[in-house]
């Protein structure tokens, strides 16, 4: 796929959340790799969507483009699907040097990102996946 | 035990590592490139896993750095990377990485096969 195909992957056809993500997780440490792995994603990732807003507002593209980038990796591995998606496609608009749209899109990550904390603290709290 | 470099600048991503490879390898992490160059060459391990999207110093001039380095040059090094276009993999095999393994890690075999697939045959087994 390139970068241009995968601009215009559908986001509103992704589940918000994937829980087959998590149980990758217990399966490669358990319950204890699976809370530290929520724990840092939950601190981590709203740091990431600040530092790619940040960026954003002073045109600088690659900081940009790194923070959503970190941010899709990161989300994809913890199953936060629609937050890897949104900031996929952030990230591959600004790979292609344009800023179009971003500061938008970061709007629908945070609060995406806020339905995707709102999950995985339940499950790092003993709720079900 | 051998010994395998992770450079990596995500924490989540090196505890997931960290995870998956506890009890087989002997992992020393670096968070960013200067400190994994000056590593590398303080204490050479026999395998290299390298992120390709660092802050300052990427994947890509470290694996430049490492086969410009007479010490390490003869390091595999195996890029990790959640960019996944099609023929990436052939664009990093060129560049001079051994082998390419994509985030997030769905399937923990592909990646401890490539790690045994360039692990120099012998050594450390029996530590």
């Amino acid at each position: 796929m390139d970068d241009a195909t995968s601009q215009l992957l559908p986001v509103e056809g992704t589940s918000p959340t994937d829980p087959a993500a998590l149980a990758r997780l217990r399966r490669f440490g358990g319950d204890k790799l699976l809370r530290e792995m929520i724990d840092l994603y939950l601190e981590g990732a709203p740091e990431r969507l600040v530092a790619a807003r940040t960026a954003v507002a002073t045109n600088d593209l690659p900081s940009a483009e790194l923070a959503l980038h970190s941010l899709k990796s990161s989300s994809a591995q913890l199953g936060a699907a629609r937050v890897g998606k949104l900031s996929e496609r952030g990230e591959n608009i600004l790979r292609a040097g344009s800023m179009d749209g971003v500061a938008q899109l970061i709007g629908e990550i945070d609060a995406e990102l806020a339905r995707a904390t709102t999950w995985l603290s339940s499950v790092r709290d003993g709720g079900d996946a | 035990m051998r010994t395998i470099a992770v450079v990596e600048d995500n924490a989540d991503n090196r505890l997931l590592l960290q995870a998956i490879l506890d009890g087989q390898y002997s992992l020393v992490e670096y968070d960013n490139g200067i400190d994994a160059l000056a590593g590398l060459n303080a204490s050479l391990p026999e395998l290299v896993l390298l992120d390709i999207s660092l802050p300052g110093m990427d994947g890509n001039e470290i694996l430049i750095r490492i086969r410009a380095d007479e010490n390490l040059r003869h390091l595999p090094v195996i890029a990790l990377t959640a960019h996944a276009m099609s023929g990436d993999r052939e664009k990093y095999l060129a560049a001079g990485f051994n082998d390419y393994i994509t985030k997030p890690i769905v399937d923990e075999t592909i990646l401890l096969g490539a790690i045994e697939r360039w692990l120099p045959a012998g050594g450390g087994r029996l530590g």
